[in-house]
């Protein structure tokens, strides 16, 4: 029972990293209809600054429990990097959809070499920080509290999107918006402003995402194009522009990869792509998305 | 839509631009006789510390040749192309060798890019020589009688030593096993060579768990899970690369350590990643062919190390040594070749046929070329302590093996010698 | 059209007297080009004349390399002309069932599910390692080009050679074909479909089937430059269809410029030339490749075919003006 309960918490924790990732690519995808390949390169760079971040606190007198901060910090931070990024973009948005794919393929590549030159070539990591928060249980399932904290930011950042996007004034505008470009902009919603901050803030989802999951990990240039993959498989099988799609979406993939590894390796990621395949086929709306075929 | 000549002159133009360009990575004295040394190494990614220590030991090395005079007179070059995938990194090596013209190659850490770099290099008649990577029974099909590349130590060489300490020490203390290896030929062939031997010497055991997290995959999280799960008594890892760290920060987290005893042959690459906070005492650790601070290490390794610590503060791993032998051996053997001949440059052949056989005093003690062109060197490894002085964890006792225990002697199989050959604990 | 053919002979002659002139180096690169070349004529085919954009051709290039290395190492069987027939039918048999889901959709769905595809091989590729290989590939022996052997000579001049002129050979016949296919009634079909789907339908056009033949006669393309790729390296490995193999072939296709027949082959000799010298003077090739690429996306969106012609156009027009004074 406690080794069901590890493996369910280790699909949970990276289920809530895929999340954030995949929550801002839905968000881009749903108001801008962009697809993002970039999306790891952002995760990426919010893993790299987050190390950065950290380590500079800690050595200006930062205490050690507090480095949660710094992290987030860092992660907010590179919301600078969302503007300028979105008006490249837009200077494609009428055109064909290959066009965006490609610009942000291109920018998977500049922004890998951008990591190269700052950080160098080699994996960066953060030692055992996130351990100085303990673990949470005892005997056979302890789970870092670190995790646990990880995983609850997540679910924080899903229910403060949703109500965002349904409560407020401007949750409302983006819904408008990405419904109908045209009226929107008649009805004298500053459409490009609104495409700025939802670029921003599927640019933060990222770095966030990143930030997080660095302490337990480490930063590797390999990152940005291994997760791309992964988040597309989330956001297909969630349903494109869907935020619930996001949930259920890195769910989905984060615990089928935890029962894979544990029980069948081979199909590891073989599992994802024929469900990615089968949704595509079946219901390529996914279980929750909007457009059709 | 007609195309037009300017887009047939651009095309023409990118031939010419090509046929004009020439390396700008390439270190080292300049000038007619320079003698340029081909080198092909990890620069980034999951094997990049990896590459990148081997790369200043063979600056080290070149540096140091250089100051006596160069080798044989001539000053020593080195042209750094990048080893990533095997299909790109046989073009890198096409350009060292058709257009860069090295006098010899050297370099490779992956086994999979040697496995397929070896039949590409004996085609073009490159004098190659692999710092690492080189799996014994890939090489037997592709390259049964290699002239131009000489190999490093079989893969195995490390499994099998970690093996047989942990037969020689934990013999009757361990019933279940679980075995965590990279997926890839490496981390296959090391795990099937601990299992052989299991069996061989009649250990009895049960394997629980058979986990191959992917090579540079950086979420363990299932496969800590996994282990967690299987309750090993004995946990057998050849991961090297940069999720080596990772892995023992999170099974250290997950309360992994308390009751399981670990063997880890190839540890040493990440060594300094391995933290004391993470990485527990007694455990089996392998360093290879360098352990940086092996007690009773000769004086070239001393200085290494201390130019090491002093150029780039921190500590070198195996590949050093490595990429140190080929230098060393390549020197070498050019110098006695030239030697036989009364000075004069030798030819490839005459070099190849001097390399066949070759001792020469490396980093790591004394290190030689067997006949079949198969590296015989030094193996260190040992059970982890903390030491205050590093952060890092270091070996108590030190194990010393030669390579000549623990590979195969030419002309036999794996499995046979596993199975028969002459082998003591 | 003549100022076409006599330009196409122009550079056919060019490329054949290459290996007299060049270095054997540069003559591997034009190797590559030849595959890509290949390649990328099937690929737009697929992207610049129907508007599908694959992110999966890569796929249908990692299978051609492995049928070569299945053929020649596993199977003994030498003959260039029977790889590429294997090639050719391993291509289709596997582009008529992906083709036949994929082409259901367009857009973005589209490329998303042939890049699922294209990962779902290498997966394949890399996991089932007893039977391809795994991480270390499978080895391409030199194939007999004609029933000739050429064991006198060794790799690189086998390669820079007889294998060249082959290989060249193919290159012509492949554009040649291409070039009758989209000059044909079923390549005007193909751009009403990218113009107008539905139009196409109302006036009778069966899309889908034309879309699946336009899928298959790409994959059979690339299995063909895959053909070339693993026996100018010796080696097919899973890498070769990994995704972003696939984002350059369209990097590659948008870079010389898709709405045009030479584009590509345009867009993949500067491309091969220029990442290869990148590669020779900066670590930082990867940002170098990305900022062109934002350039051509940004400001030249035809390419470099499309910039020639525009210049041409304006060059055409300040004579003209010249005149008039």
């Amino acid at each position: 029972m406690t080794s069901f309960l590890d493996i369910l918490l280790g699909g949970v924790f990276h289920a809530a990293v895929l999340f954030l990732v995949a929550a801002g690519l839905q968000l881009v995808f749903g108001v801008q209809k962009i697809i993002n390949l970039a999306c790891g390169s952002f995760y990426a760079l919010g893993a790299y600054t987050g190390i950065s971040a950290v380590t500079w606190a800690l050595a200006h007198g930062l205490p050690r429990g507090l480095f949660l901060f710094a992290l987030i910090g860092a992660g907010l931070g590179l919301a600078v990097i969302g503007p300028p990024v979105e008006a490249l973009l837009r200077t494609v948005y009428r055109r064909d959809e290959a066009f965006q794919l490609l610009l942000t393929f291109a920018l998977v590549l500049i922004i890998e070499d951008i990591l190269r030159m700052i950080w160098g070539a080699n994996p960066q990591e953060l030692g055992n920080l996130y351990m100085d928060y303990g673990t949470v249980g005892k005997g056979a399932l302890t789970v870092p509290t670190y995790n646990l904290l990880v995983i609850a930011a997540a679910l924080l950042v899903a229910i403060g999107l949703g109500l965002f996007l349904k409560r407020t004034r401007f949750g409302r505008l983006l819904r408008a918006t990405a419904e109908d470009r045209e009226t929107s902009a008649t009805l004298g919603i500053e459409v490009g402003r609104v495409y700025t901050v939802v670029f921003t803030l599927g640019t933060v989802l990222g770095t966030l995402g990143g930030a997080l999951v660095v302490p337990t990990a480490a930063a590797s240039l390999d990152m940005s194009v291994d997760l791309v993959v992964e988040a597309f498989a989330v956001v297909v099988i969630g349903g494109l522009g869907s935020i619930r799609g996001a949930v259920v979406g890195a769910l989905t993939v984060g615990l089928m990869r935890a029962f894979a590894v544990s029980f069948v390796p081979e199909m590891e990621m073989l599992s994802i792509y024929l469900v990615v395949i089968a949704v595509l086929i079946f219901r390529p709306a996914g279980l929750f998305g909007k457009a059709a075929a | 839509m007609p195309t037009t000549r300017r887009t047939v002159l651009k095309a023409m133009a990118g031939v010419g631009l090509a046929a004009a360009t020439r390396p700008l990575a390439s270190y080292g004295a300049s000038g007619g006789q320079t003698l340029k040394i081909g080198i092909l190494a990890p620069r980034s990614g999951v094997a990049g510390t990896v590459g990148e220590c081997g790369l200043r030991a063979a600056l080290w090395a070149k540096d140091r040749a250089n100051a006596s005079g160069g080798i044989l007179g001539r000053p020593v070059e080195l042209v750094v192309e990048e080893e990533t995938n095997p299909k790109d990194t046989i073009q890198r090596l096409n350009k060292l060798v058709l257009q860069d013209k090295v006098d010899c190659v050297q370099g490779i850490v992956s086994s999979g890019v040697s496995l397929a770099m070896g039949p590409a290099a004996e085609d073009m008649k490159a004098l190659t020589l692999f710092w690492d990577g080189t799996t014994q029974d890939g090489t037997e099909e592709s390259m049964p009688h290699a002239r131009y590349v000489f190999k490093s130590t079989d893969n195995e060489c490390e499994a099998v030593m970690a093996s047989l300490l942990a037969i020689k020490y934990w013999r009757g203390k361990f019933a279940t096993v679980a075995g965590v290896n990279p997926d890839y030929t490496y981390g296959r062939n090391n795990w099937a060579a601990f299992q052989a031997l299991l069996k061989r010497f009649g250990v009895e055991h049960k394997v629980v768990a058979e986990l191959w997290p992917k090579v540079g995959g950086l979420d363990l999280s299932s496969h800590v899970a996994a282990l967690k799960a299987a309750k090993p008594d004995l946990v057998f890892s050849s991961m090297l690369f940069a999720d080596l760290p990772i892995f023992m920060k999170q099974a250290h987290a997950a309360g992994l350590f308390e009751t399981t005893k670990f063997a880890f042959p190839a540890a040493g690459w990440q060594h300094t990643a391995l933290k004391n906070d993470f990485t527990p005492e007694g455990m089996i650790f392998g360093h290879n062919t360098l352990y940086f601070a092996y007690p009773n290490a000769s004086p070239l390794q001393k200085e290494f190390v201390k130019h090491y610590w002093d150029a780039y503060k921190d500590y070198p791993n195996w590949e050093a040594e490595r990429a140190f032998f080929a230098f060393a051996a390549y020197k070498s053997a050019v110098e006695k070749a030239g030697k036989a001949k009364g000075g004069a440059f030798p030819d490839k052949e005459a070099i190849i046929d001097t390399l066949e056989g070759i001792e020469v005093e490396s980093l790591g003690g004394k290190a030689r070329f067997r006949k079949d062109h198969v590296a015989d060197q030094i193996f260190y490894q040992g059970f982890t302590v903390h030491d205050p002085r590093y952060d890092f964890a270091i070996l108590g006792n030190v194990e010393v093996r030669s390579a000549e225990k623990l590979q195969k002697p030419s002309g036999v199989t794996f499995k046979d010698w596993i199975a028969n050959g002459k082998i003591e604990i | 059209m003549k100022l076409a053919a006599v330009v196409g002979l122009a550079a056919l002659a060019a490329l054949a007297a290459a290996p007299l002139v060049l270095e054997p180096y540069p003559l591997t690169l034009l190797l590559q080009f030849f595959a890509y070349g290949l390649a990328l004529l099937g690929l737009n085919l697929l992207f610049g004349y129907t508007g599908l954009l694959s992110f999966g051709q890569a796929l249908f290039v990692a299978l051609g390399a492995y049928s070569a290395a299945v053929c020649t190492r596993k199977l003994g069987w030498h003959s260039f002309e029977l790889v590429l027939g294997v090639a050719v039918v391993t291509a289709v048999v596997v582009a008529v069932p992906v083709g036949l889901l994929c082409v259901r959709y367009v857009s973005i769905f589209f490329g998303m599910l042939t890049l699922a595809f294209g990962m779902l091989f290498h997966s394949f590729l890399f996991k089932f390692y007893t039977v391809t290989g795994g991480d270390g590939g499978m080895l391409v022996e030199r194939p007999s080009l004609l029933g000739m052997r050429f064991s006198e000579m060794d790799k690189t001049t086998f390669l820079t050679r007889p294998f060249y002129w082959y290989a060249l050979g193919l290159l012509a016949v492949g554009t040649v074909v291409m070039w009758r296919l989209v000059h044909s009634p079923f390549g005007v079909h193909l751009s009403a479909i990218r113009e107008n789907p539905r139009k196409a339908e109302y006036l009778g056009v069966e899309v889908r089937r034309l879309r699946l033949i336009a899928f298959v006669i790409a994959g059979v393309y690339a299995a063909v430059g895959g053909t070339l790729l693993g026996i100018r390296t010796g080696l097919a490995d899973p890498e070769l269809a990994y995704w972003t193999h696939s984002g350059n072939l369209i990097f590659m296709t948008v870079l010389g410029g898709f709405s045009s027949f030479a584009g590509p082959l345009v867009g993949a000799a500067v491309f091969i030339f220029l990442q290869d010298s990148l590669m020779s003077v900066t670590q930082y090739w990867r940002l170098v490749m990305g900022m062109v690429l934002v350039v051509i996306v940004v400001l030249f969106p035809r390419g470099l075919v499309g910039l020639a012609q525009a210049l041409r156009a304006r060059v055409i027009g300040w004579r003209r003006d010249a005149r008039a004074d």
